[in-house]
């Protein structure tokens, strides 16, 4: 078990390192272009990374913008393991960050923070899961694929989100979509004060690791694999293929839900419709990991540190408009895509070395 | 052969894929205007050679000559403009496009070099040379394997094809269709073309070309006419090794020991209204027999699988199925399916997996509902060894495999199980000779172990040879036969719907 870990572990590093190489070239070509329309370009290679990781404070934020994209990650990652092409992330999100505001703010049962702080994160997990439920039932039962499903749900939950939040959620006294502030004492606690660093962060990453176990060393990671690769063998095999899918749909709307509530709770205290891109921005931290959840750990730190280091290089006189980190994200993902795409087409030309011409493409047997 | 000019000259061909070597400095020559086989096992080179010549690949050395010129090498362009055209085992057409269209994107620009007018009497000429009416405005999809093959050749004739290759046409056709496209091969070299027949079925290639070059791991091993050597003889430098096929020896006369599996006037409908497919179909298979079940491709056989195997229901009458305590039985039926990509293995997935996905639940394999890869791992490399599974290390995804060594997967883990039932479906299909043995031979010995067999199969030599009794099933009706009190003869003429 161990090795397998560090073998995993290994896997995703070097896909990360990859990756940061990949930014680092992508970030020296805009020095470059900075320092030909006046960015002094060592200051801001210095300012961005400091801002990342500079302080323990930049530190604790770079992990906290982190943390909500590793939850929508391994929603897709565990998802599209399993063939089942969950793209709702955005819209589990959201409604897990629904239901944990209204249930610190207005549907108050217990009082007690050791009470309420868990019922919201639960309850944000299982409204998440059960939207998902929503597209795989769609599926299954009256034939609408679940890619389209989830986008189309991902809509209806942006909609309801702003529908609650001018309505019963409404904060006194504004006329904007957005929610009251939650009382402080249900906020969730910082395991190191004076910094972002609060339990959600260890939370998701015990979740990864969970999540990692199940995938890797269960009867049902094997069986969801099983599924996900070839659904008319997993059904062959007496394997409960209806069962996994909706199974699978769960744990990843749940993830993003908890994904929603932990952001909530954790970081910005109170609800608009407008909580960024989280659930977008996780398919594209699952594929740098590879789907595989401890890949997602690093692919998500990864994802955070450069969000994080950009504000920061916004904010200071320089003013380089954040967008730029987000064009870096961009072209790390399409360089990761492309590499990817190289590998596998070398693995299916092995394979179809071996097996002639007339085998099926292999898919590389790490996805 | 020095008489006639020379069609196609290879020289020195090789090819090695990652480091194993497919193809090793073949030299080969082809006369013009005759049928030329080039036979071998699965995974031989075959096709390898001829995606080589067709300009598919590209070769790690060696060259080729067509009518004496030099062919740039991997280039389909140039390939096609020296006249060589090529029918693939698994057909290039797009289904929902009419004949024509498919034969006009094929022939590439001719729409604008050649008149479409001049295109379709292209095609009339030789729809009419080979007798073949062809209605031009049907979506190909809608025609029958046999039909869509000749819409393939007819392709290859109007891009100026002078060298046709047909790579395994036979091997999706019925044997009546086989006679067709024999003729239609002999009125094409009585055209002046020439024509590259690959096949492992041996007897076909005897008996539709004249001169055959034979492949066996890569290395040309005959060049000759068909005449020079005896069945067996080819038979041999395709295997290397001597090999018969398995015969039964003694006939089951278990006739008290009650069925294992019954089935009593059956019948399944596709559709709720529509016709049935099978209809009111009685059989009853026991331990220590196998029951072959002959018949011509589609008329209910797939059906039939699908009811024993359970992956649907009857919709009239019912299927009995007893378990006896005869031998070390842990799951009631061994199923190998027709098509193993689909029901029996995952490909990306590694041999390792594919060879638990039956017993992985079980107790060595799994504790907890957690599984215990160092259990796996033995157990696979167990059945690796006693079912002599070629590769190279069993966490390689199946995909890697050849299809004689995926079918070996498929056994090893259905049979290792020594399940009472067994339910076959052209267990051998696509199997080189050596696999085909190794395959009969292993449902003998399950036989022997006592399980009850039932082989649904198209090779009808196969399924006498290692059946203990006979059913024909020909458009959904089952009969008995009196086998072995019958000729094959006659079983043929049962499966063709004659009494």
């Amino acid at each position: 078990m161990i090795k397998r870990f560090l073998v995993n572990m290994w896997n995703a590093v070097t896909a990360v390192a990859l990756a940061a190489l990949v930014c680092a070239v992508v970030l020296a070509l805009a020095i470059g272009a900075g320092a030909l329309l006046g960015y002094p370009p060592i200051h801001l290679a210095d300012l961005w990374l400091r801002g990342a990781a500079g302080s323990w404070y930049a530190l604790s934020s770079s992990c906290a913008d982190a943390c909500p994209l590793l939850l929508t990650g391994l929603a897709a990652g565990v998802a599209f393991r399993a063939g089942v092409l969950n793209i709702g992330a955005q819209g589990q999100f959201l409604l897990g960050a629904l239901v944990a505001v209204a249930l610190t703010t207005r549907m108050m049962i217990f009082h007690q923070a050791e009470l309420v702080i868990p019922t919201a994160l639960i309850g944000g997990a299982v409204a998440g899961g059960l939207w998902g439920l929503i597209a795989q039932y769609l599926e299954r039962y009256r034939s609408v694929p679940v890619v389209l499903s989830t986008i189309l749900l991902n809509f209806v939950a942006l909609y309801l989100a702003q529908a609650a939040l001018q309505g019963p959620l409404q904060a006194v006294g504004t006329a904007a979509a957005e929610s009251p502030e939650v009382a402080g004492k249900y906020w969730l606690p910082l395991f190191v004060p004076y910094t972002d660093f609060h339990i959600g962060i260890i939370l998701a990453l015990v979740l990864a690791i969970l999540l990692w176990v199940l995938q890797q060393y269960t009867l049902f990671g094997f069986e969801a694999r099983v599924v996900g690769l070839n659904p008319g063998t997993a059904k062959a095999m007496k394997m409960p293929v209806t069962i996994r899918q909706f199974q699978i749909m769960f744990i990843s709307g749940a993830c993003a839900g908890l994904g929603g509530a932990i952001q909530l709770l954790g970081q910005v205290h109170f609800m608009t419709a407008h909580m960024g891109n989280y659930g977008y921005a996780g398919i594209a931290v699952a594929l740098l990991g590879r789907l595989n959840p401890l890949g997602i750990i690093l692919s998500a730190l990864f994802f955070g540190f450069l969000d994080t280091g950009a504000f920061r290089v916004e904010e200071s006189s320089l003013a380089l408009p954040h967008d730029m980190a987000n064009v870096i994200k961009a072209l790390v993902i399409l360089v990761m895509l492309v590499l990817a795409g190289l590998s596998l087409r070398r693995a299916r030309r092995a394979g179809r070395d071996a097996a002639g011409p007339s085998t099926p493409p292999m898919r590389e047997s790490t996805l | 052969m020095a008489a006639t000019p020379l069609a196609l000259k290879l020289t020195g061909i090789s090819k090695t894929f990652s480091g194993v070597s497919a193809l090793e400095d073949v030299t080969l020559e082809v006369a013009a205007g005759g049928v030329h086989g080039i036979l071998g096992e699965n995974g031989a080179g075959k096709t390898t050679l001829m995606n080589i010549i067709a300009g598919l690949m590209r070769p790690d050395s060696g060259r080729v000559e067509v009518m004496g010129v030099p062919v740039p090498l991997g280039s389909v362009r140039a390939g096609r403009a020296q006249g060589i055209g090529m029918v693939h085992q698994h057909f290039k057409l797009v289904e929902n496009q009419s004949v024509l269209d498919n034969i006009v994107l094929a022939v590439g620009k001719s729409l604008f070099s050649r008149s479409p007018r001049r295109l379709l009497r292209d095609i009339n000429y030789w729809c009419r040379e080979l007798n073949w009416p062809l209605d031009l405005d049907v979506p190909v999809g809608s025609l029958a394997v046999g039909r869509q093959q000749r819409v393939e050749i007819i392709k290859a004739l109007c891009g100026g094809g002078k060298i046709l290759i047909l790579d395994e046409p036979t091997a999706a056709l019925t044997p009546a269709e086989v006679d067709d496209l024999a003729m239609a091969v002999a009125g094409l070299t009585r055209a002046g073309m020439t024509v590259l027949f690959i096949s492992h079925k041996l007897l076909e290639a005897v008996r539709i070309c004249r001169t055959i070059s034979i492949l066996r791991r890569g290395k040309l091993v005959y060049s000759g006419t068909t005449t020079d050597l005896s069945v067996d003889q080819i038979a041999e430098k395709m295997v290397g090794a001597k090999v018969d096929v398995p015969r039964l020896t003694q006939l089951a006369g278990h006739t008290e020991i009650p069925p294992m599996l019954e089935l009593v006037d059956v019948e399944y409908r596709d559709e709720k209204r529509g016709p049935p497919v099978l209809k009111q179909i009685n059989m009853a298979v026991r331990p220590y027999e196998i029951l072959g079940v002959a018949g011509v491709d589609g008329n209910g056989q797939s059906a039939l699988a699908a009811l024993i195997s359970g992956a649907v229901n009857p919709t009239a009458g019912r299927i009995v199925h007893r378990s006896g305590g005869h031998g070390n039985a842990r799951i009631p039926l061994g199923y190998i399916p027709e098509d193993r990509h689909k029901e029996a293995l995952v490909l990306p997935l590694p041999i390792v997996s594919n060879l638990l996905l039956r017993s992985y639940r079980q107790r060595p394999f799994a504790r907890w509902r957690f599984c215990r890869f160092g259990a796996w791992r033995k157990h696979s490399a167990d059945l690796v060894r006693q079912y002599d599974i070629r590769c190279r290390r069993v966490e390689d995804a199946v995909a890697t495999l050849s299809g004689g060594n995926q079918q070996k997967i498929v056994l090893a883990r259905e049979l290792s199980q020594q399940p009472e039932l067994i339910l076959a479906v052209n267990p051998t299909r696509g199997l080189d000779v050596g696999a085909t043995a190794f395959v009969l031979r292993q449902l003998l010995e399950a036989r022997e172990r006592g399980a009850a067999i039932i082989l649904i199969h198209g090779d009808l030599d196969e399924l006498l040879s290692i059946s203990d009794r006979v059913a024909v099933i020909h458009r959904g009706t089952l009969t008995i036969t009196a086998w072995p009190d019958t000729t094959p003869a006659q079983i043929g003429r049962l499966m063709l719907g004659g009494m």
